[in-house]
């Protein structure tokens, strides 16, 4: 069925909101921006055709507001809304709530999402669909003995999983019986605070297993592709740092193998549009199906970068009802890609959070270079929502070309007035493992561990020393000169006005 | 804006600076801070160098046979050629006083707020020994939650965080005697 799309709107802010906004721009489609108390002056606001405010900053009273959302599409005449990521996408009351009122939700049906969104529902439907999968529990727990029952069964070590979970939140290793019942107790009440359902269930922990997912597109008229894997093994508690296309690992049959398998599992469910199906890889290549996504990821620039199609694109053309237009056998993948999450907080002092304004920003470009950045200098970067400023890709004929050609950009980068988490990249590109591609899931936080190796900077120290003295010269030269600044007429009639009043 | 020249010219400067955790002295000729070319003296050795300002906290420097640095300033911080070196400017009259002194483990300790967030756990009251490098107080912010710990063992002495409040990064949290 066509359904005509003219004016989206952008449920979203930050980097994913102005991706979305630039595809529409180059489809000829109108964008609306809606905002927060925090975030009238954000780049996605900047960017829209039309903007307009939801409500305080706290995103439980502003993004996560399907209702104002809803409004704000029927007052500015959208006919299509664009979940991004996080916030509502993976909301099935929005996304149905979304075609009562008669505008299109950019991403899969409300069904298709029930079947797959819950872990252990998704479980169960990877079963029906002849998907390996970690061995383990399909329903929820109802108790620490049935917990017991299980992990005697799979045998030690285990892992709890929330049932509704994500970004680590409400799971836990259990490496003897004697921690289950502690962790049980401790993951169930984590998710409980976290995801509003208790459910948690088990399943074998794997050794150091690698991360890595099949991004999905399928069309309402049963064609389903898979446009290749990414690596996302490189992770700090549970929450991806860098990601890959294609994985170093992957040959062409696993791939293959993969892929089909993922497609199988989508097509079971009734799926359309973007979606990723995660998996475990352990080291002999067995994979096992880990939950599927239901939406577009943070990460799926380096998916563009190494088949060359634009996802949103392709998102915004499947919802409005057109095939897809690609066979599998037309999906080539060329090249490497290497995705950088570029966070506001300290590596060096524990992750801490580093929200503020950015008072110097130098961004990098050249060859083989993408930033999709939701910043600007000048920007206070709010304390109320996910710290992530930009992703920086980088793109080369071969892994070490595009790795190599990230450390260059790294190095062109510059963000003054709040930390960030450049540092750590500079660390991890250059780690012979990292390298030589022997990464899993737990590399990141071993490398945390180890001593990080001084490099003094290559940058004589009297070329520091002067250009130190320099800045401090400038700095005690402007005050006077600061002080001589003519007031602003604004300014001196602004405080008659005061004066008066 | 352009600065005003007094007559005669900005008499050139002497900075002291610690720089990576070394002191030294860098004497600044006439007129460079506008840009141009000239000699600085770091520790005694001359410089010739070529200052282009190119914005607030960016300069490029031409060093020798054309050797290029742009520096960029961040707070404490210069970033050049993608690294970070710290610096700080001295005054020459507080040198003497300022070696040694640092907080020793005696007396009352505060756990400050190292961003701000929001408080969302309280996890001693006044009155409680703890432990060095217990958790204290649980702060929130950018969707993480952070678990700041006591710097010394100790008695609770005063907890001014309130669970719900927004805090400002340098606020007192926690106090430990």
């Amino acid at each position: 069925m066509r359904r005509l799309i003219q004016k989206v709107l952008v449920a979203n802010r930050g980097e994913i909101a102005l991706r979305v906004i630039r595809a529409c721009r180059e489809m000829g489609l109108h964008t609306v921006a809606v905002y927060s108390d925090a975030d009238r002056g954000a780049l996605h606001v900047l960017h829209a055709d039309e903007a307009y405010r939801l409500g305080p900053a706290p995103a439980t009273e502003s993004y996560l507001r399907g209702d104002l959302i809803l409004e704000v599409a029927r007052r500015s005449g959208a006919d299509a809304v664009h979940p991004g990521y996080g916030f509502l996408s993976e909301n099935t009351d929005f996304a149905d709530a979304c075609v009562t009122a008669g505008v299109t939700f950019i991403g899969p049906p409300g069904s298709a999402m029930r079947r797959l969104g819950s872990k252990t529902k998704a479980r169960q439907a990877a079963d029906a669909a002849g998907m390996p999968r970690v061995p383990g529990s399909v329903t929820g727990l109802a108790s620490v003995e049935e917990a017991e029952q299980v992990a005697g069964e799979i045998g030690y070590p285990v892992m709890l999983k929330a049932a509704a979970g994500g970004g680590g939140k409400g799971m836990r290793a259990v490496h003897r019986a004697e921690e289950l019942a502690g962790a049980f107790v401790a993951a169930s009440s984590e998710a409980e605070r976290s995801f509003g359902s208790g459910e948690v269930y088990l399943e074998k922990l794997i050794e150091r297993p690698r991360h890595i997912e099949i991004q999905l597109m399928a069309d309402d008229y049963g064609a389903c592709i898979y446009l290749g894997e990414r690596e996302c093994s490189v992770q700090r508690r549970h929450q991806k740092v860098i990601e890959e296309a294609p994985s170093a690992v992957v040959s062409e049959d696993l791939r293959r193998r993969m892929g089909e398998a993922a497609v199988r599992l989508a097509l079971s469910a009734g799926y359309i549009n973007a979606g990723t199906v995660e998996f475990l890889v352990d080291a002999e290549e067995n994979f096992y199906f880990l939950e599927m996504n239901t939406r577009l990821q943070v990460e799926h620039p380096v998916t563009e970068m190494v088949t060359g199609l634009d996802m949103v694109q392709m998102q915004l053309r499947v919802a409005s009802g057109e095939p897809l237009g690609i066979r599998q056998q037309d999906v080539r993948l060329r090249g490497h890609a290497v995705e950088c999450r570029i966070y506001a907080e300290d590596p060096e002092n524990s992750f801490f959070p580093s929200p503020g304004r950015i008072t110097q920003l130098v961004q990098p470009g050249g060859p083989g270079i993408r930033e999709d950045c939701g910043v600007y200098a000048g920007w206070v970067v709010p304390l109320d929502y996910d710290p992530m400023l930009s992703k920086l890709v980088a793109y080369g004929e071969t892994r070490e070309i595009a790795i190599d050609r990230m450390l260059r950009a790294l190095d062109e980068y510059v963000v003054g007035g709040i930390k960030t988490n450049i540092s750590l990249f500079q660390r991890i590109l250059r780690d012979e493992d990292f390298r030589a591609g022997r990464i899993d899931t737990g590399y990141l936080e071993r490398l945390l561990e180890s001593d990080p190796l001084v490099e003094a900077g290559d940058v004589p120290e009297d070329i520091v020393a002067a250009a130190a003295a320099l800045f401090s010269a400038v700095a005690t030269q402007r005050e006077p000169v600061a002080v001589t600044v003519q007031e602003s007429r604004w300014g001196l009639s602004a405080r008659r006005e005061g004066l008066r009043a | 804006m352009g600065a005003v020249r007094p007559p005669g010219g900005i008499a050139g400067m002497t900075v002291w600076l610690e720089v990576e955790g070394k002191q030294c002295k860098v004497e600044l000729p006439e007129g460079l801070r506008d840009g141009g070319t000239g000699e600085c003296v770091v520790d005694g050795r001359a410089l010739g160098v070529d200052v282009s300002v190119l914005q607030s906290g960016v300069i490029s420097l031409l060093v020798g046979s054309g050797r290029q640095y742009r520096c960029v300033l961040d707070g404490d911080t210069i970033v050049i050629g993608g690294r970070r070196y710290g610096f700080r400017v001295e005054d020459p009259r507080s040198l003497k006083g300022r070696r040694g002194g640092a907080a020793g483990s005696a007396g009352p300790r505060a756990v400050k707020a190292p961003m701000p967030g929001r408080v969302v756990r309280v996890l001693v009251g006044v009155g409680d020994e703890v432990a060095e490098h217990q958790g204290v107080v649980v702060i929130e912010a950018m969707k993480m939650q952070n678990e700041l710990k006591s710097p010394k063992a100790g008695r609770v002495v005063k907890v001014p965080a309130l669970v719900g409040e927004t805090v400002q990064q340098g606020d007192v949290l926690v106090v430990v005697e």
